[in-house]
């Protein structure tokens, strides 16, 4: 569904990707694992057009991404939670998520979604009119993620959710993800807490300075000794 | 409005003791207490405050959503008063010959309308051709880049008028050749009655449709988080064409309906330009909302001036009294929570 080649990136003069390469296939639940400043998140960002590669290629269902502006990215299916979350502060809880569903033109679509996700985040249901810049950090975060699928996109990009957050929210968060997964939702998760996150996919790529190091089956990653010293403290 | 949602958690007393409250209740105390005994001056400071409110609303819009600090509003002004005066006095010429009652009810609210569309052409014309280009080579220094590029366009939009349409003042005694209206034992053009029913409707049409509509929520949307915005598929370059359109043509139409008191001439503009930066200020850059009530406010306190100590100090005590306000709030009556998009 999507397949990333060759990619460079960076900012101004400073380059942050080095051929990064990856694919994920339709329903897949892969994951970006590496260190801070690895360039995971650059690599979501070009993805989502935020960033423009400076060479390779990004294919979406085949077809070229690379270079579209991120709103023509968002309407192609492609569904971006970044981990500064974006919400809009003095809107309420329901209007964030309107705006979730700003392409979808069919109001009976829309009213599914959010049926949707209001049952998959009970507690956004609670606090409906409440304004998104007064909810508490857990809740942004649902609020981001309940956004970023308001859309029913074909591919969901999340950036660190568990980032800040107490370990029982962080659970919360990740059970919410296998559900949409278990629908069928395509997902590439950018992670730093490797433990949770490598129980919990079917794939993942090890980021390392900008570099593709490693590449697996979660379960065997897990036991690969350079993840394990590196990352599991074993 | 968000501000007092947001106020929901502190307690009340603290709620009406806030400066805004005050504010906001002493001059509802004020024109009450006033309008007892003038009615004129209520009448005159909702009609002036109306229009006062569409232009600020325009300003708040641009500044809240583009960022852009827009010293050529004031021109949208100028170009709705040009508009309306040529488009009304011809049809009035017209119907001096052969009249027809049903023409000149309609001629004027002809004029006005065109003068919102002209108005939005010209906004969407200059965010195409200024703004856009300069978005799209440089984000750097934004607003005061901005700023510079709207006072050029002032001084240019002003001079060009000089140039083609000359000096001299094109203005009409008043709209509709009808007797005035009593009420309350004051008697009332009906220019203003109309003006002032102008003002509500646009101002009713306008709250409606940043509240409601799903273009108005992608801009608030884009005035709240630029890239969060993108991210849900919102079009920037339509949102911010459609920004300067709705502003311009909010400025226009205010500057068309006020022709009977504002005679068109290249400079027309200044002033109503000056009193929405007094209205904005007051209510908080960027605050939509707060905007249409300051407009309110601030022609009360013109009125109010103007009738008690003098014509020439109709700006001196609007603009004491917001320097004051300011002291104690730093952030407008209003406290806006909407920052500059690119300041956050």
């Amino acid at each position: 569904m999507l397949e990333i080649k060759g990619l460079d990136a960076g900012y101004d003069f400073l380059q942050v990707l080095w051929e990064v390469g990856l694919d994920v296939a339709e329903g897949e639940f892969v994951a970006l694992l590496g260190p801070n400043g690895a360039g995971k998140t650059t690599t979501l960002r070009a993805v989502a057009g935020l960033v423009a590669p400076t060479r390779g290629e990004v294919l979406f269902r085949g077809r070229s991404v690379r270079g579209l502006p991120a709103h023509q990215v968002s309407r192609q299916g492609i569904s971006f939670v970044s981990e500064t979350l974006n919400l809009f502060p003095a809107m309420s809880v329901h209007e964030n998520l309107l705006l979730g569903a700003y392409t979808v033109r069919d109001a009976a679509r829309q009213q599914a979604s959010l049926d949707f996700v209001f049952e998959l985040f009970p507690r956004l249901h609670e606090r409906r009119d409440q304004l998104a810049g007064t909810l508490s950090g857990g809740e942004r975060k649902m609020l981001a993620i309940a956004r970023g699928i308001m859309s029913s996109p074909a591919l969901l990009l999340v950036d660190e959710p568990s980032l800040g957050l107490a370990p029982m929210l962080t659970l919360a968060v990740f059970e919410a993800l296998q559900t949409l997964r278990r629908r069928g939702m395509t997902i590439l998760l950018v992670e730093q807490n490797v433990n949770t996150t490598l129980h919990l996919v079917d794939r993942a790529y090890v980021l390392e300075q900008g570099r593709v190091v490693l590449q697996g089956k979660g379960a065997d990653l897990l036991n690969d000794p350079h993840v394990q010293k590196a990352y599991l403290g074993i | 409005m968000t501000t007092a949602k947001n106020l929901r958690s502190v307690p009340l007393a603290r709620r009406l003791l806030s400066a805004t409250w005050i504010t906001v209740g002493l001059a509802v105390v004020v024109t009450l207490l006033v309008s007892l005994r003038y009615p004129i001056i209520l009448v005159n400071s909702l009609v002036t405050g109306g229009m006062w409110a569409l232009m600020a609303a325009g300003l708040a819009l641009v500044f809240g959503v583009m960022n852009i600090p827009n010293f050529a509003h004031g021109e949208f002004f100028m170009v709705g008063t040009l508009v309306a005066y040529y488009v009304f006095t011809p049809i009035h010429k017209m119907l001096l010959k052969n009249p027809s009652p049903l023409l000149s009810v309609v001629a004027p609210f002809a004029g006005i309308l065109l003068a919102g569309v002209v108005g939005a052409v010209v906004g969407l014309t200059i965010e195409f051709l200024l703004f856009r280009q300069l978005r799209r080579r440089s984000k750097e220094q934004w607003v005061m880049n901005t700023f510079l590029l709207t006072a050029g366009l002032s001084v240019i939009l002003i001079n060009g008028t000089q140039l083609i349409w000359g000096t001299e003042f094109k203005g009409i005694p008043r709209y509709w050749e009808v007797r005035p209206l009593v009420l309350l034992g004051v008697s009332l053009s009906v220019d203003r009655v109309v003006v002032f029913g102008i003002a509500l409707v646009t101002i009713l049409a306008f709250w409606l449709f940043m509240r409601r509509s799903s273009l108005g929520r992608a801009m608030r949307a884009v005035a709240q988080d630029e890239v969060g915005a993108q991210l849900m598929g919102i079009d920037l370059n339509l949102v911010h064409m459609l920004t300067l359109g709705l502003s311009s043509a909010l400025a226009a139409l205010s500057g068309a309906s006020l022709l009977f008191m504002f005679p068109s001439y290249p400079t027309v503009g200044l002033k109503p330009l000056y009193v929405a930066w007094y209205v904005v200020i007051l209510a908080g850059l960027g605050n939509v909302e707060g905007a249409i009530a300051g407009g309110f406010i601030v022609a009360l306190l013109q009125t109010l001036t103007s009738y008690f100590i003098g014509v020439g100090w109709e700006d001196v005590v609007p603009t004491a009294l917001i320097i004051l306000i300011l002291l104690f709030k730093p952030s407008g009556l209003f406290g806006s929570e909407v920052k500059g998009i690119w300041e956050q």
